[in-house]
């Protein structure tokens, strides 16, 4: 435990002490911004029977943006230090790969929840600025936070084993995001060929889209829980063996 | 401290290390001899718990490498070839950050961190980023790394490896200073190093053990040893024909005509005197000699011997 947070604070303080990490802050910023601002210009011009978190979760540019982030935040992850040749000195002091990969993921997934908080408060100052209640509930707010959090968790693990595969930082993000892209795409199947073949449910189970969907209109359910959450588990089992594999005796 | 018995590793078809073992105790310093890609990265990498071994096992102070790793790791303070760092650090952030992650508690963090920058002469770059430090200071830090939990082993790979004299003989100083607190093994293949600091010598080629012993044993018993010059005028058949009729002689080698001279190599069996008998016999023939000289048999010439391809 002291080495995992030992390492924790230094991944954590590694985003901060670059320019790296403030720049994908601002950009995380400036595209809530946007989003929020589109959401508003649609508010003005048509009536609109959803809230201003759905609307502003809704916007076109919404998925481009928040898939980016991914292989911005986990890309350095283990490929750096494969790079510089630091995994070298790191595996050789007293720590085990578990600490490694947990502390590493850890610290990916604190930096990506703060990334949220600039827009979190942006919903926050809209009724502080105009004076008008806000245009949005309780639930709506709660629900598409709580689905950003396990998409992010889900997310960053899968940019954790990109990183873990290559010494690139360029390739661990474009993997991530292949991957990412994939999965996005897959929760449209269901729109494109309809639902009237065995495998829909599956598609209609992984779709980030739907359950972003359901989440932000406040309908809070589980499964999506049960999805993210066991899909982190299992991807983060497959980051560690894969950077075990280093010391399996072949 | 290490004890090493059969240890192998296998990259696909390369045999990179060939069932090696030795021992190193407690207080030595044991030098880690073999020209390039004779598999002393990749034997210390195994000491070191990076790489698990194809066969065979080791220890440190009595943990084993690869089934107790992480407590064998505590003792070892390890400093990889090319002296890998994280650039964006400082250098007391990096030595801080190592030292915590490798179990130094509470106060004594900044103690040794401070005492580990004074031993290794950083006490002037404390606060510049690593990024910004030549070769030389880089190389100190990796050895503060290696340091700064006060490890009863230092396992050290190449340490001088690409500095200017003065560094090398700065980091040498560093390394004797060192060898009296701690059991430190070192590679290299820098022999003088060696000779100066080692008080035991192991010699790898190829991925097996040539040679284990101190250096000065390591001399004495190395073939060239018995090596004499002599320098005569005199018909040399005639000389080759009387010099062989001697005892303990083991070759002659003419080596041509120089001004009027013949220069010969003489080969004798190790631990022999025979220059007197050589100048006795010059006497009595009446050959003028120039030179009778016998070679100071060194570990550079021990190693090329153990480790020549041809």
């Amino acid at each position: 435990m002291r080495e995992f947070i030992i390492l924790y604070r230094k991944e954590l303080k590694g985003y901060f002490t670059s320019p790296f990490g403030w720049v994908v802050l601002a950009f995380a910023s400036v595209m809530s911004g946007l989003s929020l601002s589109t959401a508003m210009k649609g508010f003005t011009d048509n009536a609109i029977a959803d809230t201003l978190v759905y609307a502003a979760f809704h916007t076109p540019h919404f998925w481009f943006s928040f898939l980016f982030l991914f292989p911005l935040i986990t890309m350095k992850l283990f490929s750096e230090e494969e790079r510089l040749g630091t995994i070298e000195t790191l595996f050789t002091a007293p720590v085990t790969t578990g600490q490694v990969v947990l502390s590493k993921y850890a610290a990916a997934v604190t930096f990506y929840i703060l990334l949220w908080v600039p827009s979190l408060f942006q919903f926050l100052a809209f009724d502080w600025i105009t004076s008008i209640p806000a245009p949005y509930d309780q639930g709506s707010l709660i629900g598409s936070y709580s689905i950003i959090f396990l998409m992010g968790l889900y997310f960053t693990a899968i940019g954790c084993l990109a990183s873990s595969l290559t010494s690139s930082q360029i390739i661990a993000g474009i993997v991530t995001i292949g991957i990412l892209l994939l999965h996005y795409f897959l929760g449209y199947v269901t729109f494109i060929w309809g639902n009237d073949f065995a495998a829909a449910g599956v598609f209609y189970q992984i779709s980030s889209q739907l359950h972003l969907d359901e989440f932000s209109r406040g309908v809070i359910s589980s499964p999506p829980f049960v999805y993210y959450l066991s899909m982190t588990a299992f991807v983060l089992f497959i980051t560690h063996h894969h950077v075990d594999h280093r010391r399996w005796k072949k | 401290m290490i004890h090493v018995q059969q240890l192998s590793k296998r990259f696909g078809r390369h045999q990179a290390v060939d069932g090696i073992s030795f021992d190193v105790s407690e207080g030595e310093i044991v030098g880690f001899l073999g020209p390039n890609g004779a598999g002393k990265t990749t034997t210390l990498r195994m000491l070191t718990g990076y790489l698990p071994p194809t066969s065979g096992n080791a220890s440190i102070n009595g943990f084993d490498v690869f089934k107790q790793s992480v407590k064998a790791r505590r003792s070892i303070g390890y400093m990889p070839e090319d002296v890998p760092l994280y650039r964006e650090m400082t250098v007391k952030e990096y030595l801080t950050f190592r030292a915590k992650l490798k179990g130094v508690k509470g106060r004594a963090v900044r103690s040794q961190v401070n005492q580990t920058i004074s031993e290794c002469g950083l006490s002037d770059r404390r606060r510049k980023p690593i990024a910004t430090l030549s070769k030389g200071y880089r190389q100190r830090v990796g050895l503060a790394d290696a340091l700064v939990h006060r490890p009863e082993l230092l396992i050290l790979d190449e340490p001088t490896n690409g500095l200017d004299p003065n560094q090398i003989i700065a980091i040498r100083k560093l390394i004797q200073e060192l060898a009296k607190k701690h059991t430190i093994l070192l590679s290299t293949h820098i022999l003088s190093e060696v000779e100066m600091i080692c008080s035991k010598v192991v010699i790898i080629d190829q991925g097996k053990i040539k040679a284990c012993d101190t250096p000065s044993n390591l001399v004495q018993g190395m073939r060239h040893a018995g090596r004499i010059q002599f320098e005569v005028k005199a018909d040399p058949i005639q000389v080759r024909k009387k010099l062989s009729a001697l005892t303990e002689i083991k070759k002659v080698l003419h080596g041509g005509k120089q001004a009027g001279w013949e220069q010969f190599e003489i080969i004798v069996d190790s631990g022999t005197e025979t220059r007197e008998r050589l100048s006795n016999l010059a006497a009595q023939e009446r050959w003028p000699v120039k030179t009778l000289y016998r070679h100071e048999g060194r570990l550079e010439d021990v190693f090329v011997e153990l480790t020549r391809r041809d």
